[in-house]
């Protein structure tokens, strides 16, 4: 239909070029009616619905946009609204966003309980350490799915798609047991009769980031192989050719080509090595990360802030020095998150996900 | 020459094995003896001992306590596939009306982008739970807000008005429950939206223009281009949102499971979190059975 729109000059673009003597509005309303009138009644309908439709869906579109966007952002705003208010005026039903005084007392107090600044390192040091290392060993491996055919491969592949089906929940208990009683090899406990207790060191976070097993190993492992099986053949048949190894050609060749996938991995790895407090509860109590401290938050504050006894805190109250300490617990994400935004949207849009 | 090519694809694939090597031993060790030892575990009577655990056959006691005479667990199971039942479409269309929206240009694009991918930075956090329950402590809940309009009779009237008589209550009561949801709603879809957008993008150009050239209308194009280059996403996106509500820490069931985990009862929480288990896989299977059909691949 709309070929016939076009050869009857409707669909194109005005052309400016064309110097015509300067019409004026009624005439070309004249000259419009003339060609609407040459039209099918049903080529009519569709460019007068078209013409509504085109007119009034933005608006619609930004009324849609905008109130999920506040939806969303909701939470934050409120976040921020509670965390430089002094705690009397929680109390006050008049206001609701903006409160009559600002204070930082609450943010200094949530650092405090916190012990922020020594969290923020330790967090940081575990995070990058662990994110580094999966990102390195989730891509040697879905390298080595994405583009080698071997024996039992598809078997493999079936125990990375139930490391992202299987809650962590179900396999708690094998794998504290196993870093409780750590015995290497098998030997270690026949040779000496005792275990190691790996139980609260840092090598229960290390280890499976080391062996790409992780927090959601399985998932970037995953995104890995996708992004790898996407990138043309021809590239390594070259390097082979010229006499490289696997090894080598994967380092030098692949790895440069997957620049994005590797960055939306790593970030994405840092996100949620940073607010897991699961995993880290589990095996790594006396570990003082972010997430575990602001779960501890409450305690804490219990502890350290409100220790002399007079002060009497009710639960609306305590709702500023929890919001502050939410507020910079996730700081630190949400400008790594403002400054590589492109990154982590546009990166995981783009990473093969789609290439099943 | 042939000999020498064989040999070659031979020594590729041992490389193959080369390069999952590390993976394969760390899978083993966290991962594969982890979940068959979970569910060995599931059939026995399991006490904590030094420097093992004391092991004694039970059959099948734990699944028939866990079904049969646990006060909580099948009351909580109902519960939690009813709102997966009830959530999952709801996630589903929205997520994909989202990503459709995002998907067009307009100004300020951008920003929209990163605010709807912003739940993906925050809600798997303890930041994301304190936030809701803060907000509920203080009363000014969004979603409360958000939902008045439905909890008065707005809607019944409404369908009364129409000239649909008696049928208003549930339904009053069912976007109710949706809209008093919609703050978890909308922090539930970030992933999904970033899946369906990344569908989205991948619509070849020609297909664009060939519905363009025929005049299809949005609507004829949402159906005949749009929904089936998308629908291989829809069962990934299922798939995905089933799996995200069913590992969750804060889900009841799973809280249930950590409770009873924590009260040195390892074998009958084994037994729950396997038939839990059990049952998504079940659901997972019927969907993707249904869905399978219905998914078009451009082959």
């Amino acid at each position: 239909m709309a070929s016939a729109l076009r050869s009857s000059g409707f669909l194109k673009k005005p052309e400016k070029k064309i110097k015509e003597p300067k019409m004026s509005r009624k005439e070309r309303k004249e000259r419009f009616q003339k060609r609407l009138e040459s039209l099918t009644p049903e080529e009519q309908r569709y460019l007068k619905r078209k013409r509504v439709i085109d007119a009034v869906w933005p608006i619609f579109r930004a009324l849609i946009v905008f109130g999920l966007c506040f939806i969303i952002l909701y939470p934050l705003i409120f976040m921020i609204s509670c965390a430089f208010r002094p705690r009397a005026e929680m109390n006050d039903p008049t206001i609701m966003w903006i409160p009559k005084t600002f204070t930082m007392s609450n943010i200094k107090d949530a650092i405090r309980a916190m012990d922020f600044w020594n969290t923020l390192g330790n967090t940081l040091v575990l995070n990058i350490g662990c994110s580094i290392l999966q990102v390195l060993t989730c891509a040697i491996t879905g390298y080595g799915f994405a583009r080698f055919k071997f024996k039992g491969k598809s078997i493999l592949f079936f125990v990375v798609i139930m490391m992202i089906l299987v809650p962590s929940q179900i396999i708690l208990i094998p794998q504290y047991m196993f870093f409780r009683y750590f015995n290497p090899f098998g030997i270690y406990h026949a040779a000496t009769g005792n275990y190691i207790n790996l139980i609260n060191t840092a090598v229960t976070m290390y280890f499976p980031a080391l062996t790409a097993n992780g927090i959601r190993a399985g998932l970037f492992i995953f995104l890995f192989r996708q992004s790898f099986r996407g990138l043309p053949k021809e590239l390594e048949d070259a390097a082979y050719l010229d006499g490289c190894s696997p090894l080598r050609t994967f380092i030098q060749v692949m790895v440069p080509n997957a620049g994005s996938t590797f960055l939306t991995v790593f970030l994405l790895s840092i996100v949620w090595y940073w607010n897991d407090y699961y995993v880290s509860t589990s095996f790594f109590t006396d570990n003082r990360t972010i997430a575990l401290m602001l779960k501890n938050l409450d305690a804490n504050l219990t502890r350290i802030i409100f220790d002399n006894g007079n002060v009497q805190v009710n639960v609306r109250e305590l709702i500023v020095w929890m919001e502050s300490g939410c507020l910079i617990s996730i700081l630190p994400m949400l400008i790594l998150y403002i400054c590589l935004q492109k990154n982590f949207t546009e990166g995981i849009a783009r990473s093969g996900l789609t290439g099943m | 020459m042939r000999m020498s090519r064989l040999s070659y694809e031979k020594k590729k694939g041992l490389y193959g094995y080369g390069f999952i090597a590390l993976w394969f031993v760390g899978a083993l060790m966290f991962f594969i003896i982890p979940v068959c030892k979970s569910f060995y575990y599931s059939f026995n009577n399991v006490q904590p001992e030094t420097g093992y655990l004391l092991k004694s056959w039970a059959g099948l006691a734990n699944y028939k306590r866990a079904f049969m005479t646990d006060p909580t667990f099948r009351q909580y199971l109902v519960e939690a596939l009813k709102d997966m039942a009830l959530n999952l479409p709801i996630i589903i269309i929205f997520s994909m009306f989202v990503a459709i929206i995002i998907n067009q240009k307009f100004r300020g694009r951008t920003f929209a982008r990163a605010v709807f991918f912003l739940p993906v930075i925050i809600a798997t956090g303890p930041v994301y739970a304190i936030i809701t329950g803060n907000l509920e402590t203080n009363g000014n809940n969004s979603a409360e807000q958000f939902s008045t309009m439905f909890e008065t009779d707005m809607v019944d009237q409404l369908l009364e008005f129409i000239g649909i008589y008696g049928f208003g209550t549930q339904f009053t009561e069912m976007l109710s429950e949706i809209t008093s949801d919609i703050l978890n709603l909308v922090w539930k879809c970030g992933i999904q939206i970033i899946i369906f957008l990344s569908a989205l993008q991948g619509i070849p150009t020609s297909a664009k223009e060939a519905a363009a050239i025929e005049g299809a209308t949005s609507w004829e194009f949402f159906w005949k281009i749009t929904l089936p280059y998308v629908s291989p996403m829809i069962l990934v996106n299922i798939v995905y949102t089933v799996i995200d509500a069913f590992t969750d820490p804060t889900n009841q069931v799973m809280t249930r499971v950590l409770e009873v985990q924590s009260d040195w009862q390892y074998g009958y929480s084994a037994a729950m979190a396997w038939s839990y288990f059990g049952i998504i896989l079940i659901a997972l299977g019927i969907i993707f059975a249904i869905m399978n059909k219905l998914v078009w691949y451009d082959d």
